[in-house]
């Protein structure tokens, strides 16, 4: 909370600083629309923002400016240099609390209503249009000085850390200019030694310089929280916010830039959009709004939306009030289309609220939003679906974002992908891989999976390059969602690159998502995966074929060596397993992962599968949207081996180097000169729990469905314990199934097991083997015990 | 239009650029190639921690009709400039003089070649000698809707 406090009074001062010269202009003309626009927006920002800080007397002071302004926008009052400076003495109260705020002391004395009953006067006199009011003068304050806080934070001007990271840059090309020459030179290992020492401190002063740019989203979204609930609660709204994506990082400016946009957007969707709970029951939705904001990378943008599943833009009123706005004539009007309609909110001036409420209204929001958007190169766009809600986007540019990006090969040039964009790198040798051309184009199957495939010499118009080795392909994701396979002619390292953007014409190729400066310092490009696929006019299909077309290359691997996946493990080991082992590698939500400690379970689609059992559930990387997943089966049990991340697929030799069986590992083996353990696949299978895939085929049969006491409590203790629960005798039971019966009913003809139950404490003679039902642990023995020999059988 | 000029060479015909346009000229070598572009865009540089699109001006200029020289290893000279916000160096085939010409800038006369005819704006005459005076934002718009005819 302190944090968004100080930031409102940074940005607060920030505004009021700009504005100082708006301020002299508006004074020596009155009437520039420009300048009262912007003063207005100031008005309105600084009402929204502390609306949620609970800074009335700010709400107070700004809410009467905006009204008064917002009048001489419409152009029923003049500005009158009475009202003017009315308004910026109102203008230089905000200051003078900001700076109170700020140091932490006591609000300043001063009759705030006095001011704004001022404003009012000559906001009245000058609609009514009387020249000669008298200016109001401000009231003196007395200058003083404040004690100064503790400044935990500074604002610093962009420009200033750009140079930095400028010169950061520079002194990296300059070490490696200079470390070049030392290897060429004579080896002196003092020397060496002090060079090493500087070049850690330049990577150090690079990674810091950088982080001052990059923000997670989350900060973004930090105060999306309790706008939310502040506002649901003064509405009288119901609403279920769902935040998503708050990892992306963006430039520290393009937060700064999109924090406002995205405020105003979320008030809009609470307050024109969600319906209150009874029009939601008129309407037959659920009570409870939904309301979404998410934000995710998508090639050189981010795109931040919010949903929302009210009731969506009333098109005909909008067009209604452009039109009696006279912003444009009916006729023109009704030539545009729906999209077109709906994007006139986003006209300035114009509002579709029916009043006028403190919330947001006037149709302020929506031209400052696109304003701003626009001002740093994005877009915004709605997707507008009348009685069904509202989807916002905002689409901002990942300018100096710094990714991390794959630095791949191909016709003899570097190029680099956004790590996040590939899915996965195989090589063109692996078996699990068969590529046809058909027709000049390609098709590759990989693990039963179709996918378009091009190869980027092909996109690039280059010669492929003949070297040793296989070739790489790489799973790419597209925005079409659907995955195609890029062919490179080998993928070299991981690098973390700033992106700058490129030219426009380079970027007019389409390919290209913008440019970079590898510490090598030779420039090099940056794919835009789903303009490859564009350029490429691939099909973008991939789809499973019938098993048994790709398994033939399988396992036939020769008898010495097999194919082995190399993987990293959540606690960081290397590892390699057996890849016939894995039948596909998928990135799996994290909120699908569940379960205690030791029987980590994940839904995948309606089924529950069992995790490896020495992955502890602390390892999982919570924080990460996704986590990469081997799923391993052999004919009978199925598994699920959540990992770190996949290396790459080797020739593994059969033969171990050391064997040394400790947990999941048989031992080690060396592979590209390093160690490498080795999982071994009986372990990993046999410390799996399946029952839950077993008893999933127990039925248990019971035959008094009516007996309350059997429906409520009986079956949710047999089904807690693995059972399949069934009603009534009129299944004929197999001899594997369980039959529980009352005391008095009698056994079906094929009932294998037979458990009695009796409402009697005592057994009624000497051959009643019936259970009391509230001998609890009976019970549960007895149902245990047959689910043991179960499990056993 | 009196000023400082840089006198330079562009596809064996003298050009003169007034200064305010340019911030530097840099002989660059090592450009990284760029695919899949119209072949005057020469590849990509790093001036220092600054990349640079290169552009061959004489390939611009005779739009495509000879082949564009390779500058990818051996580099070239380069008048460095800035252009919404994005930093270009346009290739040329050589440097003779920065001087300032008080005399006018002279209308074209006679019949110039079609393909200097957007971006040469007038003639001024350095030591009796006459030069097109172009303008590098003319040749960077040029390549803008160039690829979009393209």
């Amino acid at each position: 909370m302190d944090e968004l406090l100080s930031e409102f009074v940074a940005e607060t001062k920030e505004s009021l600083e700009a504005l100082a010269s708006v301020v002299v202009a508006l004074e020596a003309d009155p009437s520039d629309r420009k300048l009262l626009d912007e003063l207005f927006r100031f008005f309105h920002t600084v009402k929204g923002s502390c609306g949620f800080l609970n800074l009335p007397r700010f709400e107070r002071l700004s809410h009467a400016a905006e009204d008064v302004l917002s009048d001489i926008r419409a152009g029923t009052a003049t500005p009158d240099p009475a009202t003017i400076s009315a308004v910026l003495s109102v203008m230089d109260r905000i200051a003078e609390l900001c700076a109170a705020v700020e140091t932490g002391e006591a609000l300043p004395d001063g009759n705030d209503e006095q001011l704004i009953q001022s404003l009012r006067n000559s906001h009245e006199r000058a609609q009514t249009a009387s020249p000669d009011a008298a200016p109001v003068a401000a009231p003196a304050v007395e200058g003083q000085i404040r004690p100064t806080s503790v400044a935990r934070t500074i604002r610093l001007p962009l420009a200033l850390i750009d140079q930095l990271m400028n010169g950061v840059s520079d002194m990296v090309l300059s070490r490696n200019e200079l470390a070049r020459r030392l290897r060429e030179s004579d080896a002196n290992p003092e020397l060496e030694t002090s060079f090493d020492r500087l070049s850690g401190c330049i990577a150090d002063m690079r990674d810091m310089i950088s982080k001052t740019r990059m923000q997670r989203v989350d900060r973004l979204f930090m105060a999306i929280p309790r706008v939310v609930r502040d506002l649901s609660r003064d509405l009288g709204k119901s609403i279920d916010l769902t935040i998503d994506g708050g990892e992306v990082e963006m430039d520290r400016e393009m937060v700064e830039m999109v924090i406002d946009p995205l405020t105003h957007i979320v008030r809009n969707s609470i307050d024109h959009g969600l319906e209150t709970p009874t029009e939601r029951l008129r309407a037959g939705k659920p009570v409870t709004g939904q309301l979404r904001i998410s934000a995710h990378q998508s090639g050189s943008h981010i795109v931040i939306e919010v949903a929302d599943d009210g009731r969506g833009i009333a098109i005909e009123s909008v067009v209604a009030k452009v039109v009696a706005s006279g912003i444009m004539s009916s006729q023109e009007a009704s030539q545009l289309s729906e999209q077109a309609k709906a994007d006139l909110v986003f006209m300035p001036g114009l509002s579709t609220a029916q009043t006028v409420t403190s919330v947001s209204g006037r149709g302020v929001g929506m031209d400052v939003v696109r304003a701003n958007i626009e001002r740093i190169g994005g877009a915004v766009s709605l997707t507008n679906e009348p009685g069904k809600g509202l989807v916002v986007s905002m689409r901002v540019p990942l300018t100096l974002t710094i990714i991390s990006g794959l630095i791949l090969k191909a016709g003899g040039l570097s190029f680099a992908i956004p790590r996040a964009a590939v899915v996965e790198i195989l090589h063109d040798n692996n078996p699990t891989v068969s590529v046809t051309r058909l027709g000049g184009g390609l098709t590759a199957t990989i693990r039963n999976m179709r996918y378009s495939m091009i190869d980027l010499e092909e996109v690039i118009g280059l010669p492929k390059v003949e070297r040793p080795g296989p070739r790489s392909l790489m799973i790419v994701r597209s925005t079409t969602g659907k995955p195609y396979i890029l062919g490179v002619s080998h993928v070299e390292n991981n690098e973390e690159l700033v992106i700058r953007p490129a030219a426009p014409v380079v970027m007019a190729a389409g390919i290209y998502a913008g440019m970079t400066l590898p510490d090598n310092g030779h420039p090099m490009l940056l794919l835009d995966a789903s303009g490859i696929a564009r350029a490429a006019e691939l099909p973008l299909i991939s789809e499973l074929v019938d098993p048994g077309d790709g398994d033939e290359a399988g396992d036939k691997a020769c008898p010495d060596t097999y194919s082995g996946l190399r993987f990293t493990e959540l606690t960081g080991e290397e590892r390699v397993i057996r890849l016939s082992l894995v039948e596909r590698v998928e990135d799996i939500p994290a909120d699908c992962f569940g379960g205690p400690d030791d029987r980590l379970h994940v839904r995948i689609g309606e089924r529950l599968v069992s995790c490896v059992s020495h992955v502890n559930r602390a390892d999982l990387p919570m924080s990460s949207k996704e986590i990469t997943c081997l799923r391993i089966r052999d004919d009978i049990r199925e598994l699920c081996y959540p990992v770190h991340s996949v290396l790459d697929i080797s020739e593994v030799p059969a033969k171990l180097d050391m064997v040394s069986s400790r947990g999941v590992t048989a031992g080690l083996v060396l592979l590209d000169e390093r160690q490498i353990e080795v999982v071994d696949g009986l372990a990993v299978l046999a410390g799996g729990s399946d029952r839950d895939n077993q008893a999933r085929a127990a039925r248990c049969i019971i035959a008094d469905a009516d007996d309350l006491w059997n429906r409520e409590i009986l079956a949710p203790l047999l089904a807690q314990a693995g059972y399949q629960v069934i009603w009534g005798t009129d299944t004929a039971p197999e001899p594997d199934d369980v039959v529980i019966l009352g005391s008095c009913e009698a056994v079906p003809v094929a009932a294998g097991e037979v458990v009695r139950i009796r409402r009697e404490a005592e057994p009624q003679g000497p051959d009643d083997m019936s259970v009391y039902r509230y001998d609890r642990h009976a019970l549960l023995e007895k149902i245990f015990t047959l689910g043991e020999r179960r499990s056993v059988a | 239009m009196s000023g400082l000029y840089l006198f330079a060479r562009i596809g064996e015909t003298s050009v003169a650029i007034r200064t305010d346009e340019v911030e530097g000229v840099v002989r660059l070598r090592d450009l990284s190639p760029v695919p899949a572009v119209p072949g005057y865009v020469a590849g990509l540089a790093a001036l220092r921690s600054r990349v640079l699109t290169m552009i061959d001006a004489a390939a611009l200029i005779r739009g495509g009709k000879a082949e564009p020289r390779d500058y990818s290893e051996k580099g070239g000279l380069a008048v460095v400039c800035q252009l919404s916000g994005h930093s270009y160096g346009i290739m040329v085939e050589g440097v003779e003089d920065i001087q300032t010409v008080e005399t006018p800038v002279l209308p074209v006369c006679g019949r110039v070649d079609d393909v200097w005819q957007p971006y040469v704006q007038g003639v001024i005459e350095l030591d009796g000698k006459a030069c097109f005076v172009v303008s590098l934002a003319a040749f960077l718009d040029g390549c803008v809707s160039a690829s979009i005819a393209a």
